[in-house]
């Protein structure tokens, strides 16, 4: 607990610190789902900071010290460990076939492809899901959330943030972690899916705005993850200004 | 990650002379087009990617209403602007597309890859959305949609949406934040040198 308490604290003044470097508009000119966009953007940049200082140096160390069929390996026993949280999420959701689908993924990865190491699954066609806590709050109703940057975590909003917290109880890395106080799959997950991300970095590095980039991708990707197909599509007539009205063709 | 390129370059592997009376054929023509293209002058391209970019503009350009996308990104930040810098402004951003749309082409191998779905949902006369299918290496199957609207009677894409994420909409705050914090001529400048990069991730 010691420990948690020093790391908050840190993080607390990092904000502080960096509070008067925030360049977010006018209360009443943001983003509607952004009211928080001055903290956000210093928790953004607090998260930049820690990942250029920490996180992204390790991963880096990481990819250059292991085999990518290796790294294969390590990625596919994770999503396998995560399989359980799909499960249930889809349940919640009111999808048991899918449900179904993804324990038999579970199963046959766990017991024919050593516990997750090998994605044999996929090779033979059982189609993999993806859902998660933040996902089923939005599909029983609760669409849209505040954005908020989660110190470490990154992109989120108070749904997925809670909905994220939620899906550790199930997630046996973080049980691990919690109930034996063993960190060292955790931060092994952590460490790959960072490193899982290091393409990505250039195009972060090169938008001209990175807290807006990934803002908006985050919102629009999990809007799509929770209404599917159906998702509807930008609202264009709000987009665009009464004054060009007579240009029309 | 590889991936995403491969949809990036697909995304705008749209109409050339096809059939504009119809959204579903136009997207599937055009895509049969430019991979007929890339098939038969594959190791030209890419030795020269300049080369596949010049042939995508002449192709594609006429297909894309980039007038309208670029009003749609512009929003009311295009409010006092002269036609000519609105047209100046589509065109940077159509550059900025056709580059990065010619690298992610050439990483498709086959046309087989992607799946053409028929209309559905929220179509109208002058509006309509062309949901389509790409099949990765994973073996997952990443949604690309084009969004087209009518003008007279030819239909044209204005905006690309990957993964539920929307070009323009992503465009729009990016450009928007630019435009609030230096100006349209000062973003215009380094749009146009390249030195803006908006691009949209899964």
């Amino acid at each position: 607990m010691l420990r948690l308490n020093r790391c908050l604290s840190i993080v607390a003044l990092a904000l502080l610190l960096s509070a008067c470097a925030t360049s977010a508009p006018p209360s009443d000119a943001r983003h509607p789902d952004d009211p928080w966009e001055p903290f956000n953007r210093n928790v953004h940049s607090f998260n930049e900071t820690a990942d250029r200082a920490v996180l992204r140096p390790v991963a880096r160390g990481y990819q250059a010290v292991t085999p990518g069929p290796v790294r294969t390996g390590i990625r596919n026993f994770f999503t396998n460990l995560r399989s359980p949280v799909v499960m249930l999420n889809l349940l919640l959701q009111g999808r048991p076939g899918e449900s179904l689908e993804q324990f038999e993924r579970f199963f046959v990865n766990t017991l024919y492809g050593l516990g997750g190491v090998f994605d044999l699954a996929s090779r033979g066609d059982l189609p993999r899901h993806e859902a998660d806590l933040g996902t089923t709050f939005g599909n029983w109703g609760w669409e849209e959330s505040r954005y908020l940057v989660l110190p470490f975590f990154g992109p989120s909003t108070v749904r997925d943030g809670l909905g994220f917290y939620g899906d550790t109880f199930i997630n046996p890395v973080w049980e691990l972690a919690r109930e034996e106080g063993s960190y060292g799959l955790l931060g092994l997950n952590i460490i790959q899916i960072r490193a899982n991300l290091l393409p990505l970095d250039a195009q972060i590095e090169d938008a001209f705005d990175s807290y807006l980039f990934l803002r908006d991708a985050y919102l629009q990707r999990r809007q799509f993850l929770i209404q599917g197909e159906e998702s509807g599509l930008p609202d264009y007539d709000a987009f665009l200004d009464d004054d060009f009205d007579d240009w029309d063709d | 990650m590889r991936a995403l390129l491969l949809i990036l370059g697909l995304a705008w592997t749209l109409p050339a002379l096809a059939d504009t009376s119809d959204p579903v054929e136009l997207i599937r023509q055009t895509t049969g087009e430019m991979f007929a293209l890339i098939d038969a002058n594959r190791s030209e391209y890419e030795a020269d990617p300049a080369l596949l970019e010049t042939e995508l503009r002449d192709r594609l350009l006429p297909r894309l209403d980039t007038v309208y996308s670029a009003r749609l990104v512009l929003g009311r930040h295009g409010r006092g602007l002269e036609r000519e810098q609105v047209e100046a402004f589509a065109e940077a951003l159509a550059e900025l597309l056709m580059s990065r749309y010619a690298t992610g082409l050439l990483e498709f191998r086959s046309r087989d890859q992607v799946e053409i779905l028929p209309l559905a949902g929220d179509n109208t006369e002058r509006s309509t959305r062309v949901r389509t299918r790409i099949r990765l290496d994973s073996g997952n199957r990443a949604p690309v949609d084009y969004v087209l609207r009518k003008t007279g009677d030819e239909w044209r894409v204005f905006d690309v949406i990957i993964e539920g994420i929307s070009y323009v909409a992503t465009f729009r705050t990016q450009i928007g934040e630019e435009i609030r914090r230096d100006g349209f001529e000062r973003m215009l400048a380094r749009l146009e040198a390249g030195e803006i990069d908006v691009d949209i991730e899964s």
